[in-house]
């Protein structure tokens, strides 16, 4: 239920909003145009024009929606093989002692090398084509799902494991009415980092070598020198990733509704 | 306890050994994977020395490199601090501010910092500064963030304490609310260097005459696939090196943790 109180916020936040955003716009066409960073820089018009255009309009091989599905197609497979498996991993890491000691020297290998460090040599392992994307993606949302599961499987109240032990339930029966439960809410913080690391490296990794996709598009800008497809490619990428964003916090309000976000 | 302690210690010293002869064995021993795709430890190790002394075939010797891009990565990094802390600071602490900036901030903040690449080369040129403006990108998100949510954070009822012994606004915000934050505002330059780093490295890749980006990828242009593995271990370990140091940092500044 939304009482005219919070509906009177709400529209008068959304008007705020669009003053701010006006406001930057037209900073941005007024320093265009009396600048000097006019010679390089298209103003917001032109930009805003030519990003509704590249819905209809071709650039390189496909529109719009096509390099965006492009790149989604990257992502998406890798990610959910990245998730499922950190997810596994990193719940038996947090539980389990053993695991955890034969596993962490190798995770703290990989965690600190940057998944776009791995570029170069994933392109010498699996070629040009979409395998040496997939491995990188797939490290992107590996390694952030593992550390979070981990510290789900960690932090488990001892004494909700206690009030388990004592009445009753056996070891299996704990873990999964108790631990993965609790550590979920952990893991969707991970799975949304995740998210978001793998869109940013999928831009990066076709920016490196493709010729599609929204990092396609900013790095062919580049080579002829149009500097407004770059800017519709900023755009682009900003939308989609927050899109992303916003669908994976809906999926973690509908699936965990026992999570309380303090914000 | 104890005996679990050594098992464990054991396990771990086991999982590095057997990853080591896995890949010794794979490669020098049964030769399964050509050299070209993957050298053997030994040879990576042997790279890795080499490399500090050695300027072939990159030009440059491995700490000409790392030292180029800890130049860069820490002056988009410092900047990125400087602005986005206060920022986010003041955004949380004046509710006009926040309405005005905040909207801004969100649609700017999806954009990966790498994205902003082509853009910073044509507003910058190809030197120093568009690197350290695409490193600034990165990281200043984080810093924002944090600090943002560091101060929403501050209780208040402290904030009524203070007003009750008639502090000021600004002493409220520099007695109460900025050390409540404190912690939170330290995780945001945490986060923010991992991104700063990850951005250097992915801003060289793309063009640059000098750094452990730009060396691991003119390495994969003639396959030496060992100096593309001396790279990713020296950009790991400045990782790791960097991230201890401002723990210490943080250790230094922040009182009053748990």
């Amino acid at each position: 239920m939304m009482d005219t109180k919070k509906l009177k916020q709400l529209a008068k936040d959304s008007v705020y909003g669009l003053i701010s955003v006006c406001v930057f716009l037209c900073i941005w066409a007024f320093g265009v145009r009396t600048s000097d960073i006019g010679i390089v820089m298209p103003g917001p018009g032109k930009v805003i024009y030519e990003f509704i255009q590249s819905f209809f309009v071709p650039i390189g091989k496909y529109t719009m929606p096509g390099h965006i599905l492009w790149s989604l197609y990257r992502v998406l497979p890798a990610y959910i093989v990245g998730s499922v498996l950190g997810i596994v991993i990193g719940i038996a890491m947090g539980w389990f002692r053993y695991v955890n000691s034969f596993l962490r020297p190798l995770y703290e290998m990989i965690r600190p090398i940057p998944p776009i460090a791995w570029i170069p040599i994933s392109i010498v392992w699996f070629g040009i084509g979409e395998g040496s994307k997939w491995f990188i993606i797939f490290l992107a949302a590996f390694v952030p799902v593992v550390l979070n599961s981990i510290s789900g499987a960690k932090s488990v109240d001892p004494l909700l494991l206690k009030c388990g032990e004592m009445l009753g339930a056996d070891k299996k029966y704990i873990f999964r009415t108790i631990v993965l439960p609790y550590s979920v809410p952990y893991i969707f913080s991970g799975l949304q980092v995740a998210l978001s690391a793998s869109w940013a490296t999928v831009v990066a990794a076709e920016m490196i070598r493709s010729s599609e996709g929204v990092g396609w598009i900013i790095i062919s800008s580049m080579d002829t020198n149009n500097v407004t497809q770059s800017l519709v490619g900023i755009v682009g990428i900003g939308i989609v990733g927050f899109i992303l964003a916003v669908m994976m916090r809906e999926l973690e309000g509908r699936l965990c509704r026992w999570t309380v976000r303090e914000n | 306890m104890d005996k679990r302690k050594i098992i464990s210690a054991g396990l771990a010293i086991l999982s590095i050994v057997l990853f080591i002869f896995i890949w010794y064995l794979c490669t020098d021993v049964l030769e399964l994977v050509p050299a070209r795709t993957l050298p053997s430890p030994e040879k990576v190790l042997d790279s890795f020395i080499k490399k500090f002394h050695d300027k072939n075939p990159d030009g440059g010797t491995l700490i000409e490199h790392t030292l180029a891009s800890l130049q860069v990565a820490l002056t988009g990094y410092l900047w990125a601090i400087i602005i986005g802390v206060p920022l986010g600071i003041f955004m949380a602490w004046n509710r006009n501010v926040d309405k005005f900036v905040r909207p801004l901030f969100d649609l700017l903040k999806p954009i990966p910092g790498v994205a902003w690449i082509p853009l910073m080369i044509v507003i910058f040129g190809i030197g120093i500064k568009s690197k350290a403006a695409v490193v600034f990108c990165s990281a200043v998100v984080p810093c924002i963030l944090n600090s943002y949510t560091g101060i929403k954070q501050s209780k208040e009822v402290h904030m009524w304490v203070a007003r009750t012994f008639g502090a000021t606004r600004l002493q409220m915000l520099w007695t109460v609310a900025i050390p409540t934050a404190l912690p939170h505002i330290m995780t945001g330059i945490r986060v923010a260097l991992s991104s700063a780093w990850v951005a250097i490295v992915a801003a060289e890749l793309l063009g640059s005459t000098k750094g452990l980006g730009f060396m691991i990828q003119q390495s994969r242009g003639i396959y030496r696939t060992d100096i593309i593995i001396v790279g990713m271990l020296a950009i790991g370990i400045c990782g790791i090196i960097l991230s201890i140091i401002l723990s210490f940092i943080e250790h230094l500044v922040v009182k009053g943790r748990k």
